[in-house]
């Protein structure tokens, strides 16, 4: 189990985060979900380790960071790696030896090419794959379906259940709630730094009905459309 | 357009203060280089007009890359795109024309003033498609991604060494072993994203003790043609030869623990001065490899 106390962050005097307590557990799926500049990914990458941040993140194996697979919202790529190499790479990084590269690459990537000059679905797909393969108990997953096109999108889906089957806990963010809704066993709404809702599988169309009534609110008529 | 140039202007400072340095030194550091190398060039050798309009070309070349042009043409006008293009050119190329005619180069100014107006009309696809192949497969990043970057250079250093071999001048091989432990050296100055760091399940010297095994493995690989040449043909200079093998991998450890010791920000000019001063007198690698070395530890274990 993953535990989060009062995890809170800030940038200067600009609290992006405050007082977050979660649990994730074994073999669920967790959905996070705000507009842009809630606080996602920075709670990500808090809760990964990558920021430096107030509270506490505990985790019953160990240090999290190397049980954790991570995949960023824009994965980086340097200029002159191939999709293979990126594999490689993150695969040493956690001694973990690939030999069946070729048949484990399951959304036909051209690994042999350069991963820089991948379409954006294709590095999510690239970075997806590497991480699947690190054989990670834990995974972070930030807007895994943006850009990614619809077969690929049942495919990660698919992956997220297994995963699920398998007992390893699943965080992801998204845009789409229809995917979330799809996956997730609970969905948390993140506003201002804050969770200030979680809801359980059965009360998610409450809470996207909610969600888009107070997302549009009059927004719309404000606009002014000519 | 104006705002364009403003705009590239402050870039241009920002990334001088990026590496540590005021713009306004930059500039005049800047300027008496490149005046005290052009100098030098036109010294050293009759050809430097030529080499001069390469550079400049070359220069020229990369700052025309196609996605930037496409960017230009996609937010101006056709009109004010070919005047962007062709002012930045000028404003680049400025310099080499005016110490060219200051060399009294009349006839090479003027070919270069027109070569540089007819590159403005065109883009340049400056990132080929084809994949390099490269022996550095098993261990990535820093050797596979660099050798497909700077891979003319060994082209050069290796022809350097076949030179030292058939004139019989063990100095020039010793450069070309110096040219190649360089570029490897270079590698490490770049500093990667956090992501690339924090993957590693290693604690922080397990770290560095992974990156040293990658730097010996790799840097010798690329060494063994000049070494074995070398070896072969100057049999009683070996030791001589070992030496610059061992300084080589020290200092690119230097580099590598020197790139570590700030991360994740990355190297600025003060770490360039200190790195002069070891080249200069290398006995201080041995203080500075210990204090980098304690200084990596502490960042790392920040992020592993």
């Amino acid at each position: 189990m993953i535990s989060i106390e009062n995890l809170s962050k800030s940038y200067g005097s600009k609290i992006v985060l405050e007082n977050i307590n979660l649990n994730f557990l074994k073999g669920k799926v967790y959905g996070i979900v705000g507009e842009n500049g809630a606080g996602k990914t920075t709670l990500f990458n808090c809760i990964a380790g990558l920021e430096k941040h107030e509270g506490i993140v505990k985790y019953e194996f160990g240090l999290l960071k190397n049980y954790l697979g991570y995949l960023q919202t824009e994965p980086f790529f340097f200029p002159k790696i191939t999709g293979n190499e990126y594999i490689k790479l993150l695969c040493n990084a956690r001694n973990i030896s690939i030999t069946d590269l070729g048949e484990r690459n399951i959304f036909d990537l051209p690994l042999h090419e350069y991963a820089v000059k991948y379409s954006t679905g294709m590095k999510k797909k690239l970075a997806l794959t590497a991480l699947l393969l690190q054989e990670n108990k834990v995974i972070i997953l930030d807007e895994p379906f943006n850009g990614v096109d619809i077969q690929s999108n049942i495919i990660i889906i698919e992956i997220i259940q297994k995963l699920k089957e398998m007992g390893k806990s699943i965080i992801i963010s998204s845009h789409i709630f229809s995917t979330l809704s799809d996956t997730c066993d609970e969905i948390m709404l993140l506003k201002s730094g804050k969770i200030i809702q979680s809801v359980l599988k059965d009360e998610f169309s409450i809470l996207e009905n909610e969600m888009k009534l107070f997302t549009i609110g009059n927004k719309i008529e404000r606009l002014n459309l000519k | 357009m104006k705002d364009y140039f403003i705009l590239r202007f402050r870039m241009f400072n920002r990334q001088l203060t990026e590496w540590g340095i005021e713009p306004i030194i930059g500039y005049v550091v800047g300027f008496c280089v490149f005046v005290f190398s052009s100098n030098k060039l036109f010294e050293k050798t009759q050809y430097a007009d030529y080499i001069f309009m390469v550079i400049s070309l070359g220069v020229i070349v990369s700052l025309n890359e196609i996605r930037k042009n496409e960017f230009l043409k996609l937010h101006f006008s056709r009109v004010e795109c070919f005047k962007i293009r062709i002012l930045e050119n000028l404003i680049i190329s400025s310099a080499f024309i005016i110490f060219l005619c200051y060399q009294e180069k009349y006839f090479n100014a003027v070919i270069l003033l027109i070569t540089v107006c007819f590159l403005s009309l065109m883009s340049f696809k400056t990132k080929a498609n084809f994949t390099f192949p490269t022996p550095f497969y098993k261990y990535p990043f820093e050797f596979a991604v660099g050798f497909r970057t700077n891979y003319y250079i060994y082209i050069f250093a290796y022809f350097l060494t076949f030179m030292a071999i058939s004139v019989h001048n063990f100095n020039l091989g010793i450069f070309s072993l110096i040219v190649v432990m360089l570029s490897c050296l270079n590698y490490y100055t770049t500093t990667e994203d956090k992501f690339y760091v924090w993957i590693f399940s290693k604690s922080p010297k397990d770290f560095i003790r992974y990156k040293l095994k990658i730097i010996i493995l790799y840097a010798t690989i690329l060494c063994l043609p000049i070494i074995i040449g070398l070896s072969v043909f100057f049999y009683s200079e070996i030791e001589i030869i070992l030496v610059f093998q061992f300084l080589g991998y020290l200092f690119i450890l230097t580099a590598m623990l020197a790139k570590y010791s700030i991360f994740p920000d990355k190297l600025n000019i003060r770490y360039g001065i200190v790195f002069g001063l070891t080249l200069w007198l290398p006995p201080l690698l041995l203080f500075i490899i210990h204090y980098l070395y304690m200084q990596s530890l502490k960042k790392l274990k920040e992020i592993l």
